[in-house]
């Protein structure tokens, strides 16, 4: 069953399209990875599925109703993001109070242990806190309120090593002990994709790739070897991804739909066929030239 | 064998090769039930899709077996498929690419084994 379904989603602002015509259903009890460079969509995306403002044009359905000024969905989905709205009048453990009166599954007891875990103090104000502590608090407030959708934009910004492990941790075994629909979007793909089921790679406000993750990683193949004989067996293919290393030696990353003797065969010609991982090839996948930052210094 | 979740290899297939390594080191015997995937989740930190992904791989070799409504359980001549099978895809692997490696290194057949030969077993075994 799918939680989220959206078609031809368009959001402008300006005259900038922040979401291009994008489409895309989101599984129930599915972790998804969303993924993409800066200025992709996904804030505005994830803005949108919580209600929290409208699409210019296009279809949008979540738990099959129209998410903009819906309390349906306002009670059933959480969005966390680094610029929460919070009541500045209050100390931090009245607003958890106050999320436990909105949201109907509210885990008191969760809550309780992780802001003492993170050693938070009650009577401290959420305006006061770094930036890291207000990552951990709402990350509180995103797990704790355990709703069928949760949204975490950019969750663990400010967060030391340290706690986005715990987060990580934390977000694993809730989800565990209660399966619940949640998109995650991360700049630290190599960071979270363990806990990801499904990847939603998005770039210029369309939809990239979305597949398991476990795909993804068979998905693109690394070939390294001198230039003529690496030429010769990525020709015809979709090129991702193209390195020249010294005078005649090429990294080149291709579609992976090498069969088990082209493998063998590749390999006595003497490439190196690696893997590619996640976050490399999505660097790759959404990067504007075939040869990244290198091209702007290659001037001939 | 600790999982590497960093590496190349999918952490789905190093479910499947340390399930094995478990059933091979007695740790899981026949007809034992084998872990959940909620509970290899739990161990290495992974979605449970993937866990259950790794133990499909198992099922689909029929080292597992279902019993409904109660999961995943070891056949009883799991051991010897498991050791069949990597000496046929494992090993075979390797030694094709210690074969490339040495004529790379123009290092001769009989060099090779000479080679093969010295390697200590005794070391290996610990």
């Amino acid at each position: 069953m799918s939680v989220i379904e959206c078609q031809g989603l368009t959001k402008a602002y300006g005259g900038v399209k922040a979401l291009n015509n994008f489409s895309c259903n989101i599984e129930e009890n599915k972790i998804t990875g969303l993924i993409g460079r800066n200025g992709a969509g996904k804030t505005t995306l994830l803005k949108i599925i919580a209600g929290f403002m409208k699409e210019t044009s296009g279809d949008l359905k979540v738990f099959s109703e129209s998410p903009f000024n819906n309390l349906t969905v306002s009670a059933n989905v959480v969005f966390i993001h680094d610029q929460m709205d919070l009541p500045t009048a209050l100390n931090l453990k009245e607003l958890l109070e106050v999320a436990a009166s909105f949201y109907q599954n509210w885990d008191r007891e969760l809550a309780n242990r992780l802001f003492d875990y993170f050693s938070l103090s009650p009577l401290q104000h959420y305006e006061g806190l770094s930036k890291g502590m207000k990552s951990t608090f709402n990350m509180i407030l995103g797990l704790a309120a355990r709703v069928p959708l949760t949204l975490f934009d950019e969750p663990t910004s400010g967060m030391d090593a340290a706690v986005r492990q715990d987060f990580y941790r934390a977000l694993l075994k809730d989800y565990l002990a209660h399966p619940r629909t949640i998109i995650i979007s991360s700049h630290h793909l190599n960071e979270i994709e363990d806990l990801l089921e499904d990847i939603l790679l998005m770039k210029d406000g369309k939809e990239l790739l979305h597949m398991p993750i476990a795909d993804l990683k068979e998905w693109a193949i690394g070939l390294q070897g001198k230039t003529a004989i690496v030429d010769e067996w990525t020709q015809n293919k979709e090129l991702i991804f193209t390195k020249n290393i010294g005078p005649d030696q090429s990294y080149v990353v291709v579609r992976n739909n090498f069969s088990e003797t082209e493998w063998q065969s590749a390999r006595i010609a003497g490439i190196d066929l690696t893997p590619v991982s996640s976050s490399d090839l999505c660097v790759y996948l959404t990067s504007k030239t075939k040869g990244g930052i290198d091209d702007v210094f290659n001037k001939g | 064998m600790i999982i590497n979740l960093d590496g190349t290899k999918p952490i789905y297939v190093q479910i499947s090769e340390w399930l094995e390594n478990e059933i091979l080191n007695g740790n899981v015997e026949s007809d034992q039930k084998i872990y959940s995937q909620y509970q290899l989740a739990e161990i290495y930190n992974i979605n449970p899709a993937t866990a259950a992904k790794g133990l499909n791989i198992l099922v689909d070799e029929q080292i597992l077996y279902k019993k409904r409504g109660l999961g995943m359980f070891v056949t009883s001549n799991a051991k010897e498929m498991i050791l069949t099978k990597r000496k046929n895809q494992t090993l075979k692997r390797l030694v094709q690419e210690i074969v490339i490696e040495a004529a790379r290194l123009q290092v001769s057949k009989e060099e090779l084994i000479e080679m093969i030969n010295a390697a200590d077993i005794g070391e290996v075994e610990k």
